[in-house]
């Protein structure tokens, strides 16, 4: 009865304790860090040498349409991204195709910018631009995949487009050598259906995306893939640097431990709580 | 010379506006127009409209095209180029229904002062306080031929700034980070391993959360399995370091992911592409049931 | 602003850390019971989100498609907002089916487009589906464990395909296929999940992340 007593209770344990449980476990993981090196996977290794094999002032268009509810997953991953884009000398602009995103993207890039050694990328307009938000992304990709000037008009500092240093020689897509998508949602399709057929794609999805992006990356219409926060962390080992994602990796690590475990917990509280049952 | 100029300007701006309100007159002027057509009328302008639209984009991916000035083009090339960035404004008025019926649905609240209207006022005085700051704040960042479009305000910014950067930005973040406390308590509750299927998929979700996460290197490389596959055994799959290898966390999880996850939602995609193919002409020939005309 | 840092207890920058933790705090005030502050900070949220969306749509949208135009002469661009405020109407009863049409236009659109979409996203992965399972002459240098792997693709892909097939009763050697099938599937379904639980688990630690580190300034 006393070990029936046991189970059944662990079963039905109150709520907030496991909430609890959960912060602790992260917020003990946060506080006290130690260095556990990442594998890097041939999807983050394939999307950083494609980076890697731009020559300067090649142009990037970044796809950058996620808002502050995924940050965590997708603000290391466009940190790194530009860091490695600015470390090739590559010209970059950002197009979002969610209304946060305009600016918060563009805050983080005004961010990075400013604080690399490279000043060419500390003017804004020189190297790298933000084109502003779009509402109909397919519409955006195909009218910039003709001409660019005509489907983006300017900045979202009001610059035309054919006056910006950074797109001088550029009218379309066709001018560019990648696009980087760093999203939440199905962005994805659209821009391996809708661009130019020379435009590489690489992809910077949330983790729950992640999965479906294997069969694109089989087929070839994927360069190479970062795995929301865990594949920022490997994008970051591969250029040596220390960003967001070497200090969250651990906390997320053991959060997966604490669940699974529960899991096993709480299928063991049910056997034995029915065994118990059954004994009684 | 300057007046002169000036009251050109002015004029053309005046000209503008009269365009822009009569344009508005006459759009919802038709509307009382439409109105009185029967409702197969109103069936057929629907029909006729979602028809023409589908038919100008997949003329102009299906006509071959030809080489002008670098692009390749045909005669409905440029006609879409136009039509797509209409398409801009008409989902941008789409976007601004929903924030029209939250409007709608708070000033209910507020003017009939149901239940907890004091919500909906604070909503709504949200709402209104940072759509003025936000349009404000987006305006007054476009410059024309250097000088600003919109005067900006500092006080106005610093507000949009905090009003955006520290509360928007930080209450999205926590409200979406609440799935974590309840996706951990509904894995403990309600994760039971019951059945083939269950156990297959607990299984994978095991390898693969561990696997792909460092603790996976540590944990393989911890127990002595080797760190990196030497390229003299790639050739050799079956040789004891190639085994070994496999069997590490991550490569496991990296293998399903790639061997098993892959074709399994390339069928699901294939399944979605049959599905999407039918339901577009079925959308685009009006074949679905009534059109709420 | 500087000049309030003088005046004021906390500097600026530290009293906008201190609004973030204040809203993150009463909104996981959720998690221990319901209560008004979280409801005041839930509408606070969609109040202030809602009206964020309109800077974009009218400095991005409006000022660039539709303004701009119109001040280069292309009168014509006028209708475009009337004709997309027709949406509108969906609210009301009489002239709701107004709004179908320009429904119409984005739907007909939408379907006009995914011609294309069907052509350019799905037919590569057809093409990459027929993968080489045969050492022969013709593919040189695949390793065994590629053709094994490739194999494995081939009937995972195929026997989920099965699962999917309910245009007849499924008996005998399709109804075992398709069992495999489902189980394949919640193997993806099971990656699926763990990526999923690792993307959640990844916006907690951002959220205590900037508790700890930001506000707190314990890490």
């Amino acid at each position: 009865m006393q070990q029936q007593n046991i189970w059944t209770k662990l079963i039905r344990v109150d709520r907030r304790i496991l909430y609890l449980i959960l912060f602790l476990n992260i917020a003990v993981f946060l506080m006290f860090p130690f260095k556990m090196p990442a594998t890097i996977t041939s999807p983050a290794r394939g999307l950083y040498d494609a980076v890697d094999s731009l020559q300067p002032n090649d142009l990037v268009m970044i796809s950058s349409n996620w808002s502050a509810s995924t940050m965590a997953e997708n603000q290391p991953q466009l940190e790194a991204i530009i860091k490695h884009l600015i470390r090739k000398g590559a010209r970059f602009t950002l197009v979002s195709n969610e209304a946060q995103s305009r600016d918060l993207s563009k805050r983080i890039a005004v961010g990075v910018t400013q604080s690399s050694d490279n000043a060419e990328y500390h003017t804004y307009g020189q190297k790298w631009a933000h084109l502003g938000f779009v509402t109909d992304l397919i519409a955006a990709i195909r009218g910039m995949g003709s001409n660019l000037s005509e489907a983006v008009k300017q900045d979202v500092e009001g610059t035309p487009i054919d006056q910006l240093p950074v797109l001088q020689g550029a009218k379309s897509l066709k001018d560019y050598k990648m696009v980087i998508d760093v999203t939440p949602s199905g962005t994805l399709p659209y821009w391996i259906s809708y661009r130019p057929p020379n435009l590489i794609v690489g992809y910077a999805p949330t983790s729950v995306m992640a999965a479906e992006g294997f069969t694109y990356l089989d087929s070839k219409q994927l360069v190479g893939m970062i795995t929301g926060l865990k594949g920022a962390h490997e994008y970051e080992q591969l250029m040596g640097e220390t960003g967001l994602g070497h200090k969250f990796i651990n906390a997320i690590s053991f959060s997966h431990v604490l669940i699974l475990l529960f899991i096993g917990l709480g299928n063991l509280a049910m056997i034995m709580a029915r065994r118990a049952q059954g004994e009684a | 010379m300057q007046l002169a100029l000036d009251m050109s300007r002015d004029g053309a701006t005046w000209m503008m506006a009269a365009i822009v309100v009569l344009a508005f007159l006459g759009m919802f002027g038709l509307v009382f127009l439409l109105q009185m057509l029967s409702t197969q009328g109103r069936r057929a302008i629907v029909v006729a409209v979602t028809f023409i639209a589908g038919l100008i984009f997949a003329l102009e991916f299906f006509l071959p095209a030809q080489p002008v000035d670098g692009q390749d083009k045909n005669f409905l090339s440029d006609p879409t180029l136009q039509i797509q960035n209409f398409l801009q404004v008409v989902a941008g008025m789409a976007l601004g229904l929903g924030t029209y019926g939250l409007l709608r649905l708070h000033l209910r609240n507020v003017v009939q002062k149901r239940a907890q209207w004091g919500y909906s006022a604070s909503l709504l005085i949200s709402l209104v306080v940072m759509g003025f700051l936000s349009i404000w704040h987006s305006l007054g960042e476009k410059n024309v031929e250097g000088q600003p479009l919109v005067a900006t305000n500092e006080t106005a910014e610093y507000i949009f700034s905090v009003l955006f950067n520290n509360m928007i930005v930080q209450m999205d973040a926590a409200m979406f980070s609440l799935i974590a406390f309840y996706i951990f308590s509904a894995a403990y509750r309600a994760f039971r391993i019951r059945s083939i299927e269950a156990t297959i998929l607990m299984a994978t979700a095991m390898i693969v959360m561990i696997g792909i996460v460092p603790l996976g290197k540590a944990i393989s490389e911890g127990i002595g399995l080797p760190a990196e596959l030497p390229p003299e055994y790639a050739k050799e799959p079956f040789s004891l370091t190639a085994i070994l290898y496999s069997l590490k966390l991550p490569t496991m999880a990296d293998w399903i992911l790639k061997t098993l996850n892959a074709p399994a939602t390339r069928a699901i995609e294939f399944g979605v592409a049959v599905g999407g193919l039918a339901t577009a002409i079925r959308l685009w020939l009006s074949m679905d049931r009534g059109l709420g005309v | 602003m500087e000049w309030l840092n003088d005046f004021l207890p906390l500097s600026l920058e530290r009293m906008g850390i201190w609004i973030g933790a204040i809203c993150t705090v009463a909104l996981y005030s959720i998690l221990y019971r319901e209560n008004p502050a979280y409801r005041l900070f839930e509408h606070l949220f969609i109040g202030l989100a809602a009206g964020y969306s309109l800077g974009p749509l009218v400095g991005d949208i409006l000022y660039k498609y539709w303004y701009l135009p119109l001040t280069e002469g292309a009168w014509w661009w006028a209708f475009a907002v009337p004709f997309g405020m027709w949406l509108y109407f969906i609210y009301s009863e009489k002239y709701g089916w107004v709004s179908r049409i320009v429904i119409g236009v984005l739907i007909g659109a939408s379907a006009g487009l995914f011609f294309q979409q069907f052509c350019s996203l799905y037919v590569p992965q057809i093409y990459a589906s027929f993968k080489p399972i045969i050492p022969t002459g013709a593919n040189e240098g695949l390793l065994a464990s590629n053709a094994i792997n490739n194999f494995i693709f081939i009937v995972v892909l195929l026997s989920v395909l099965t699962y999917f097939l309910f245009s007849f009763e499924q008996r005998g050697p399709v109804k075992r296929t398709a069992v495999l099938g489902r189980w394949m599937l919640m193997i993806a379904l099971g990656a699926i999940f763990g990526n999923t639980l690792m993307a959640r688990m990844a916006l907690l630690v951002g959220r205590v992340y900037y508790l700890l580190h930001d506000w707190l300034m314990q890490i």
